[in-house]
């Protein structure tokens, strides 16, 4: 192949995209759509089940305060910290809880898998900025909390190329 | 008596022909590092490397977690080929421990491993693109890779730092409809993969630009103990996924791609062809992978290993990647040494790039496959 028509063919390439649909997702109007309700895991069988690993969502009715998310963070980023809680319960003699700073946190999910009784499980929900470090970390009462996301764009592919629909 | 000062710091004599030039340590690529030149006009006299700047103590820090909570530390030197990189660590531990892998956790370490090879392939080709001043070159990768991360994402859970691997499998099955998901997204991206070429490395001016520069034969690859892509592109045939088999690579259909010119025009154009394999190899490892079947096998929780050390090592995006674990009856590793690629391939940068004019330098360097933090760790 000579110059000439070597350099036209790259171009010409180029000009083709010009009839080829955007992928951009345009982000705070569109959000991508992530498999199931975040990243889960069965201590009966020993595996997780796929989802995004976003923040956590703890459940007040199964915790015991056993400290085992706590003791599984330890050697990844130490974001865990146990805290008292107000609340009384039968299963959950000590009263303490898991409080979770996310200035610290890695999102690896571990401390799921450390979970024996189904109390702490991860969600779809990823925008956590805050204006202070304080705000970013979150007591049991906010994790409590089932975070409302709005997330329906998915990668469509056509014949005039891949598109975020 | 005087103190004896590192290069690039110490006062030189003046020539006065002979210029010292610092490239770096802020950005000469990805990551901080320093290649101090000498240059004669616009020719390169003499190079030295200087790395170092991103160092992070990983191996140190190995020694004082356990064998599950060194999965998240070990996998950052690379985020964007995490699965490669954590591989060897996982496979070591596993020989250690006597972990006996199912079948199904096998084949998703396969795809997953191969789908993070091309991302870091497509990151790497969108900054050597804008390095030789295609900007085209830079936009395209980097939006297509988005096709595989998404991927990823749906498997791991994870866009970037997936910390999916562990001893004994994977943590999660595959999502439910991700073998439709995952075929029609592979094969948009090779299809799209394969548009490069007119625009790039079929492209005259980029021939013009790299074809050519430094050179590195076949004898001094192997003198200089060169791996994966830069090896390859140099005419020897050495892929670890052929040569030693981990995992099911065995039983998987895929050919290594070799170039017999040394040059940077080469060693850009292998990754590329890789891509093409990765491909071949995520079909294939979706037809052959089994239905059902357990994905992890359940571990206690402080596993130990025996008094044994282990080396295991995996082609990663960068060539090969090794892992020497000690253990000493203890739930953390005694020791655990990386052995990069990264660092492996920049000792041929002196010698690639004597005599060349100072313009080639990003090119030829940036073809080396080289990452600073990995080469630091």
């Amino acid at each position: 192949m000579n110059t000439a028509t070597g350099i036209i063919k790259a171009l010409n390439s180029g000009i083709k995209h010009l009839a080829v649909k955007r992928f951009t997702l345009r982000y705070p109007e569109e959000k991508l759509k992530f498999v199931g309700d975040g990243y889960q895991f069965d201590p009966s069988t020993g595996v997780g089940i796929a989802g995004y690993k976003g923040r956590h969502m703890l459940f007040h009715d199964h915790c015991t305060g056993c400290q085992l998310c706590s003791i599984a963070c330890e050697g990844v980023a130490e974001a865990i910290a146990m805290v008292k809680v107000p609340e009384e319960y039968k299963h959950n003699k000590k009263a303490i809880m898991p409080q979770i700073d996310y200035g610290k946190c890695v999102f690896c999910g571990l401390c799921v898998d450390a979970c024996p009784f189904y109390a702490l499980y991860m969600t779809n929900d990823y925008e956590l900025s805050s204006f202070s470090k304080e705000g970013l970390i979150y007591t049991p009462a906010q994790l409590q909390v089932k975070p409302y996301v709005s997330q329906d764009s998915e990668i469509k592919i056509t014949d005039r190329g891949a598109t975020h629909g | 008596m005087i103190k004896e000062l590192p290069p690039g710091l110490a006062l030189q004599k003046v020539d006065e022909r002979i210029m010292t030039l610092n490239v770096g340590p802020q950005h000469p690529g990805s990551g901080h590092m320093r290649i101090i030149v000498q240059i004669d006009g616009d020719f390169i006299v003499a190079c030295d490397p200087d790395p170092g700047y991103v160092h992070r103590g990983e191996e140190k820090m190995a020694e004082y977690r356990n064998y599950i909570t060194n999965i998240p530390h070990l996998e950052r030197p690379v985020i964007h080929d995490s699965c490669n990189v954590l591989y060897p660590y996982v496979l070591g531990v596993e020989e250690l421990l006597g972990i006996e892998v199912p079948e199904r956790a096998k084949y998703i370490r396969v795809i997953a491993s191969e789908l993070n090879r091309c991302v870091y392939t497509m990151y790497w080709l969108a900054i050597y693109g804008i390095f030789l001043g295609h900007s085209t070159m830079f936009m395209w990768p980097a939006g297509d890779r988005e096709l595989l991360i998404d991927l990823l994402e749906k498997m791991t859970g994870a866009r970037v730092t997936h910390s999916h691997f562990v001893p004994g499998g994977v943590r999660n099955d595959l999502p439910p409809n991700f073998e439709d998901v995952c075929l029609r997204q592979v094969n948009y991206f090779e299809k799209r993969i394969k548009e490069y070429a007119a625009i790039f490395y079929d492209n005259p001016i980029l021939i013009a630009r790299t074809a050519n520069t430094g050179v590195l034969s076949r004898e001094d690859a192997i003198r200089l103990g060169t791996t994966g892509s830069v090896l390859r592109a140099s005419g020897v045939d050495y892929d670890l996924r052929k040569k030693e088999p981990y995992d099911v690579y065995e039983e998987l259909d895929f050919q290594t791609n070799v170039l017999k010119e040394g040059d940077s025009y080469a060693r850009s154009k292998i990754p590329w062809l890789d891509m093409m394999e990765s491909c071949r190899i995520i079909r294939h490892a979706l037809q052959k992978m089994p239905k059902s079947g357990s994905v992890r096998v359940k571990l206690k929780p402080n596993p130990k290993g025996g008094d044994d050390s282990v080396y295991k090592r995996v082609e990663s995006g960068r060539g090969s990647l090794g892992c020497y674990i000690v253990s000493d009856k203890k739930p953390e590793p005694y020791r655990v040494k990386l052995s990069v690629g990264s660092f492996r391939n920049l000792i041929a940068l002196p010698y690639l790039l004597k005599g060349e004019k100072l313009g080639n330098m990003p090119s030829v360097y940036w073809s080396l496959n080289y990452w600073p933090v990995e080469a630091d760790r």
